[in-house]
């Protein structure tokens, strides 16, 4: 992802090298076999990636955000876990906003 | 332009008139890429309550193996949802591919409309909140076809595009890219 030099908006500079544990999003993933994950591109905004997190999955703005700069520093994340339906729901709606999203299963 | 700026319920901006035209010609681009040149064979249709209906109209409509496009835009628009399962990927693709276009198409149409009532810069582009998102959409799709032409396929192509001289062929698209990219910021800014 990328972040636009823009007067008004946040410059969002990620530490390198700072450690994000790596965990799947709230949910059980226990129960929740399969997973949505979002891979880092060179071309998407990160104030896009944020701006989706919250929309589509109505997460809060600092939960939005994290997700976001875990997809930036790790190359992925976990965005959503549930059933294999519903992570192909999440996928699909992930690829109408252009990001780059693949299923799997959760304990992988 | 300049940047985004909200108004009550509506995000607004002035774009030259060469800008609306610009940008209606990329998004156009976009629809008979997304389309294979026929926008009209992709509707967004109604789910049915009947899951059996459904598939039987998606098998319909698609009754042989989905082919992985060949333009690499069209890869990056509709990625393998299943990189480790090629039965799983065609049957993902099978059954949402149709859908995505047909997304991409009406997404795509709106924004057209709304840089058509600018009558070519005339008036102040306005975008009611409500439709943010299928503008940000579109202006997604643009910007991952541009960057596809560009070759911005990692953070180090990106870099390297940074440092391109004036004189470079690809400069002018480069300079699309970026505006392109400062419209989308500030409409999310705006918001």
């Amino acid at each position: 992802m990328v972040g636009m030099p823009e007067a008004d908006a946040p410059t969002i500079t990620p530490a390198g090298g700072t450690a994000v544990v790596e965990r799947p999003a709230e949910e059980a993933v226990a129960q929740t076999p399969w997973v949505t994950l979002v891979w880092d591109d060179p071309v998407n905004l990160m104030s896009y990636v944020a701006h989706v997190f919250t929309t589509y999955f109505h997460y809060s703005k600092s939960k939005a955000q994290r997700l976001m700069l875990q997809v930036h520093t790790e190359g992925k994340a976990v965005v959503s876990s549930g059933s294999r339906e519903e992570m192909e729901r999440d996928v699909q709606a992930m690829h109408e906003y252009g990001l780059w999203a693949t299923l799997d299963k959760g304990d992988q | 332009m300049k940047k985004f700026k909200r108004k009550g319920k509506v995000v607004a901006s002035h774009l030259s008139g060469y800008e609306v035209e610009l940008l209606s010609s990329l998004v156009v681009q976009l629809v008979e890429m997304v389309s294979d040149g026929i926008p009209g064979q992709y509707k967004t249709t109604p789910e049915s309550d009947d899951p059996f209906e459904t598939w039987a109209r998606d098998l319909e409509a698609h009754p042989d193996e989905p082919e992985v496009p060949e333009d690499p835009v069209l890869q990056r628009l509709f990625p393998n949802a299943y990189p480790h399962d090629p039965d799983a990927a065609s049957d993902f693709r099978r059954f949402t591919e149709h859908d995505l276009r047909a997304k991409k198409i009406a997404d795509a149409q709106l924004v057209l409309q709304r840089l058509a009532q600018t009558q070519q810069g005339a008036h102040e582009l306005r975008i009611p909140v409500e439709e943010a998102d299928q503008w940000l959409r579109t202006l997604t799709s643009v910007r991952l076809a541009v960057a596809t032409r560009l070759g911005i396929t990692d953070a180090e192509a990106a870099g390297e595009l940074a440092e391109l001289p004036d004189d470079d062929p690809r400069a002018y698209m480069l300079s699309i890219y970026d505006w392109l990219g400062f419209a989308q910021e500030t409409l999310v800014s705006a918001l």
